[in-house]
């Protein structure tokens, strides 16, 4: 066998041969199989850095009185239909956790037995009794009632927080959450109505109350 | 003893004395031994290596509906490298495991922010790297020029690109990434916390 060279017996019996290959050659093609892929043909990759992203988007409702934040009313005595002369519409808007299953919308007042307050000394009161609303649904279709200001007592099942101790009010709009609407709006328009026979000895004077808007969203 | 024989031995004497006055001194004359090696092996090995020098945690306040809803503060990476010869770029990549979930709520069902509405611009820093802006899904796993470190189902964006010459075989090079949540990509998120993790890695090719 000449120097430098590797022999391969390729067959058995009597026409056995030799196949000559360079021990390089032979070398290059164990590198091969061993070695697929070269370090020169792969990249190299580096170790990994990581950022960590913190994002908040907190929960926000809110209402606007869009127009009717201002209704006057001329009273007539113990007269059952004094519609105010102009309807009040509130637009609610929220962005809520998962989680919330309804928002509803409450007008109240924080006394239920003066609603709105003579001006006169010793001015007389008109109870929220007297004081009604009738709903009709705007924007996205709300479920809408309709009622006095006396409907809910503030502490009582069903009353939300913020009708204060002696106060009440109605919930005149509700909106079920579901995946689909966690950011919505809804509106509906406010016809207002004070009721003089609740009171019917009501004196000539101007009376003057303010019926707060609010909405919550639970659970 | 015949003359001859005389004249034979004489001449002998003679010779051998002629031999002993030509050999010269033994301290006269170096012995050289045979030849021993020292082989010298030294390996260089090849390394690259990415930092977040700041602003390894970026802090987002969403408003909904919103395009532009700034992160914190910017991330300033530095990618280092010592590379053998035959490398011709370094790329930086910024990517999230789960393309359809860079950000994920709280809860048993949480929303999620895509990689679609997580952006980058880049800003170059040390030695110039060339940038490029855009949102984490600009290349996704397995497309043409992804690295094989971003994971199916992953996705990217290459944000700052080096190449390599002989000059620069060991060098490093800086960008600073401003980050945003574009939240009319999910006009429906819900108020909530979300939490991702980005990760910064770098390739040296071929």
């Amino acid at each position: 066998m000449p120097l430098g060279k590797l022999c391969i017996h390729w067959r058995k019996g009597p026409r056995a041969g030799r196949l000559p290959i360079p021990a390089t050659g032979l070398l290059l093609m164990f590198a091969l199989l061993v070695f697929p892929g070269s370090a020169h043909a792969q990249a190299r990759i580096s170790n990994a850095g990581t950022v960590t992203l913190n994002a908040t988007m907190s929960e926000s409702l809110s209402v606007g009185v869009t127009s009717g934040n201002i209704v006057d009313f001329n009273l007539l005595p113990n007269t059952a239909a004094n519609p105010g002369n102009v309807p009040s519409v509130i637009t609610t808007s929220w962005v809520l956790k998962p989680g919330r299953t309804s928002v509803t919308v409450w007008a109240w007042v924080p006394n239920r037995g003066a609603a709105l307050t003579g001006a006169g000394p010793g001015g007389q009161l008109i109870p929220a009794r007297a004081v009604s609303i009738t709903t009709t649904p705007g924007l996205n279709a709300p479920l809408v009632a309709s009622g006095a200001l006396n409907a809910t007592r503030g502490g009582r099942g069903g009353a939300p927080a913020f009708i204060t101790a002696g106060g009440s009010g109605l919930n005149f709009a509700t909106k079920a959450i579901t995946p689909a609407n966690r950011i919505s709006v809804i509106s509906a328009s406010l016809a207002w109505n004070i009721n003089t026979t609740v009171r019917p000895r009501l004196q000539a004077d101007t009376y003057t109350g303010t019926v707060n808007i609010q909405a919550e969203a639970t659970p | 003893m015949t003359t001859k024989f005389r004249s034979v031995l004489g001449l002998a004497l003679l010779l051998v004395l002629v031999q002993i006055a030509t050999i010269p001194p033994a301290a006269a004359q170096a012995v050289n031994s045979n030849s021993g090696t020292v082989t010298l092996n030294a390996t260089l090995g090849e390394s690259l290596t990415v930092s977040v020098t700041s602003g390894n945690v970026v802090n987002f306040t969403l408003a909904s509906n919103t395009a532009v809803n700034a992160g914190s503060g910017p991330t300033v990476v530095t990618t280092v490298w010592v590379l053998k010869p035959g490398r011709t770029q370094v790329t930086v990549w910024a990517w999230v495991a789960n393309t359809a979930a860079a950000l994920t709520g709280t809860g048993g069902a949480p929303a999620t922010i895509p990689a679609s509405a997580v952006s980058i611009t880049t800003t170059a820093g040390l030695n110039a790297p060339a940038v490029a802006n855009g949102a984490l899904n600009t290349t996704l796993s397995g497309a043409a020029g992804a690295p094989a470190f971003i994971t199916a189902g992953g996705s990217g964006l290459n944000f700052a690109t080096k190449a390599i010459t002989g000059l620069n075989k060991a060098s490093l090079i800086g960008a600073s990434l401003a980050w945003n949540i574009d939240t009319t990509i999910v006009p429906q998120l819900p108020a909530d916390t979300y939490t991702g993790t980005v990760n910064i890695q770098a390739q040296a090719t071929p």
